[in-house]
């Protein structure tokens, strides 16, 4: 059984950050990153499917980047990943989620992959897309922010986290996609002896040109932090009188009160 | 020059970042106050799983072969969350790295891979006694050959970790006659021997999950076989490995003192007097560059000296330079960032009081910092005369 793992490097969301010069996206400098944090599950359920299906079965982990992916990768590859793709984008920032999606399309195409697992979103973008317009690119079977996951034989079991904690149950037979919400495991640690093993694993490096074929759907036009919001109102008076004054602005200016 | 850590250092980094916040952070303060050692050894466990117990130890006795830079990092990480946790791991990796760099085959593989894995939720590493501190060749415990065993009898003060640690690597004269330093030899003895007794613990000012215990040797037989090295080369060995223990313990003081330094910042952000927030006046300022720049040259002092090891160079001048700067830079900041909280540093309440009393012990123990002071000078003096 084949198996694909999509991960994407992003900065650790504690971060600072400034717009680029453009102002189309964040300024990469003096930032510090790390898998995103989706990915993580995504790894920790595949790198699980893998043990369980033991020989015969293989992982690829897959990443588009600048070289500084190449840590993201290594730590997929030590949680236990059996080798690597890294298509080599330094502008992978400027490509909407289409094209990322169709690179890894592109990739996917004649390897035959019976599984794919993907994070439900990056925490950097958030556009959610990257997934799903991969399995339709592939014309895959596709289920989205899974919060469980079971295979036997061909058939995913996974259950959804549907709003207001309502849970759905969705099957599946391979060729597939899966996207990965938080929560859906616990994503390992990976340990020191494996981080130093995952050395010697393969890193298959893909220059992006070769596999992007598509332009562009939709464009950044801008990368800005919220306006600064004026001082906020500081009502004075009898309590009767705030009261009122209150349920006026509540009236006027949201729609809490009607 | 290359400043910068490699991948595998920055994983391991992570790796080590990542659990500190998520499983020592949440209990360190509770450590620091109660007798209930159960959440360290826990701990201690899962890191012993992750492979923090052997980072410069070989893969065949179970280590993470993963070198000295990556074990300065880890243990500033480390001690980031929890200064305990950060010395027992400190010693576990000094005492697996000892039997590596002189036991036998036979006693690395019967040992190292016991501290690696876990299986010992610790190792020992018995030199002090009352009567050899700073000065460990004038130490009185002795060991007599009495045909197939050894017989050890004397006492060990201050040994981290004495009542869980699963073996000690411990010194003893073999030789009274022999001119001091050359008459002492290390051995391995296994916690349970008969005649081995862990002692009182001491009450300390920090670093309290940390167990410090007496050690006491009473007609203590051991096999042949437990003697490490060559007879009578105890000293020197002893001497060669505190200096790879002292990068433990300055990146142990480096992480203290980031964690200090890291709250306070924070704090003074927030807090504010004269209508404004504490953040505002220089004097706080100047506390915040000067701590943070003493933590980087302290951090670039560890590199060095950690690099220097790794690459099989002379490192013991190094070392102690590291440790007793990184230590005192510690100390320092770990009192600026007091200061920043003003009467709420001095209170439980938050953690920089504890910082304050877990960094006071670092320039102190594996070589107090006036001993740093002599081997850095002594050394200088060698070269040049
Ligand atoms: C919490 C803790 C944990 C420890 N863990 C261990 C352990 O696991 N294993 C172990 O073997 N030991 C351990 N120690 C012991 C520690 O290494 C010693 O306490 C330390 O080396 C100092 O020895 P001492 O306490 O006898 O001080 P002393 O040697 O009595 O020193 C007293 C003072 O004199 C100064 N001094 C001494 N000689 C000189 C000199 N020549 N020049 C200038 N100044 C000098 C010292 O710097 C110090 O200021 C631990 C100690 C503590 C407190």
């Amino acid at each position: 059984m084949k198996l694909l793992v999509c991960i994407k490097q992003v900065p650790d969301m504690e971060s600072r950050f400034k717009p680029d010069a453009a102002g189309t996206w964040y300024s990469e400098s003096d930032l510090a990153w790390r898998m995103n944090e989706y990915d993580e599950f995504a790894v920790e359920q595949a790198v699980q499917l893998r043990e369980k299906l033991g020989e015969g079965a293989e992982l690829t982990v897959l990443s588009i980047g600048p070289d500084r992916v190449v840590e993201a990768v290594k730590k997929a590859l030590a949680m236990g990943c059996d080798n690597a793709v890294h298509i080599q984008d330094p502008a992978a920032a400027l490509k909407d989620p289409w094209q990322i999606a169709s690179m890894i399309a592109a990739f996917a195409k004649d390897r035959a992959f019976d599984l794919i697992f993907t994070g439900m979103q990056s925490q950097d973008r958030g556009s959610a897309q990257v997934g799903v317009t991969v399995a339709e690119q592939l014309g895959l079977a596709c289920t989205t922010t899974i919060v469980g996951f079971e295979y036997d034989n061909g058939t995913i079991t996974t259950k959804r986290e549907l709003e207001g904690g309502v849970k759905g149950v969705v099957k599946l037979k391979t060729p597939a996609l899966v996207t990965c919400q938080l929560g859906l495991n616990v994503p390992r640690y990976p340990t020191l002896p494996n981080i130093m093993k995952a050395k010697k694993k393969e890193i298959v490096a893909i220059a992006a040109a070769e596999l992007l074929r598509e332009e562009p759907l939709t464009t950044t036009a801008s990368f800005h932090p919220p306006a600064k919001k004026g001082g906020g109102i500081v009502l004075e008076g009898e309590v009767g009188s705030l009261v009122d004054q209150l349920i006026g602005i509540l009236k006027e200016k949201t729609a809490v009160l009607r | 020059m290359f400043l910068d850590l490699t991948e595998e250092q920055k994983l391991i980094q992570d790796t080590a970042r990542d659990f500190a916040k998520a499983e020592l952070e949440p209990v360190a303060a509770a450590l620091d106050q109660s007798d209930d050692r159960g959440p360290l050894l826990a701990n201690l466990k899962k890191l012993a799983e992750l492979g923090f117990m052997g980072l410069n130890v070989k893969g065949d006795y179970s280590g993470s072969e993963a070198g000295v830079v990556a074990f300065s990092v880890a243990m500033t990480e480390i001690a980031r969350a929890c200064a305990s946790t950060a010395v027992t791991v400190s010693v576990n990796n000094m005492a697996a790295e000892v039997i590596q760099a002189v036991g036998s085959e036979e006693q690395r593989r019967a040992y190292i891979p016991k501290i690696c894995s876990g299986e010992y939720p610790a190792a020992g590493f018995a030199l002090t006694e009352t009567c050899a501190g700073s000065d460990p060749a004038g130490m009185c415990s002795q060991a007599v050959d009495d045909g197939d065993s050894w017989v050890l009898n004397g006492s060990k003060i201050f040994i981290t970790s004495a009542p869980y640690a699963g073996v000690f690597v411990v010194w003893a004269v073999t030789d009274k006659d022999a001119p001091k330093g050359k008459g002492i030899s290390c051995f391995l003895v296994e916690a349970g021997t008969p005649g081995l007794i862990v002692g009182k613990e001491e009450k300390k000012m920090g670093q309290h999950a940390s167990a410090t215990c007496e050690l006491i040797f009473a007609d203590c037989r051991i096999p042949k076989s437990a003697l490490m090295g060559k007879l009578n080369d105890g000293f020197r060995i002893a001497a060669g490995e505190l200096a790879g223990g002292r990068i433990g313990i300055g990146s142990l003081g480096l992480g203290v003192g980031l964690a200090a330094m890291d709250y306070a910042t924070r704090y003074v952000t927030e807090r504010s007097q004269f209508e404004q927030k504490v953040s505002n006046f220089q004097a706080i300022q100047w506390m915040i560059a000067d701590g943070y720049t003493e933590l980087e040259a302290a951090r670039l002092l560890l590199m060095n000296a950690a690099y220097r090891k790794e690459s099989g160079k002379s490192f013991a001048k190094e070392a102690s330079m590291a440790k007793m700067y990184a230590t005192e830079a510690a100390n320092k900041s770990c009192y600026k960032a007091l200061q920043m909280l003003g009467g709420y540093g001095y209170t439980r309440d938050f953690p920089v009081e504890r910082y304050a009393r877990d960094a006071r012990i670092t320039s102190i123990y594996e070589g107090t910092n006036e001993i740093q002071r002599l081997i850095i000078s002594r050394e200088i003096l060698r070269n040049s005369s």
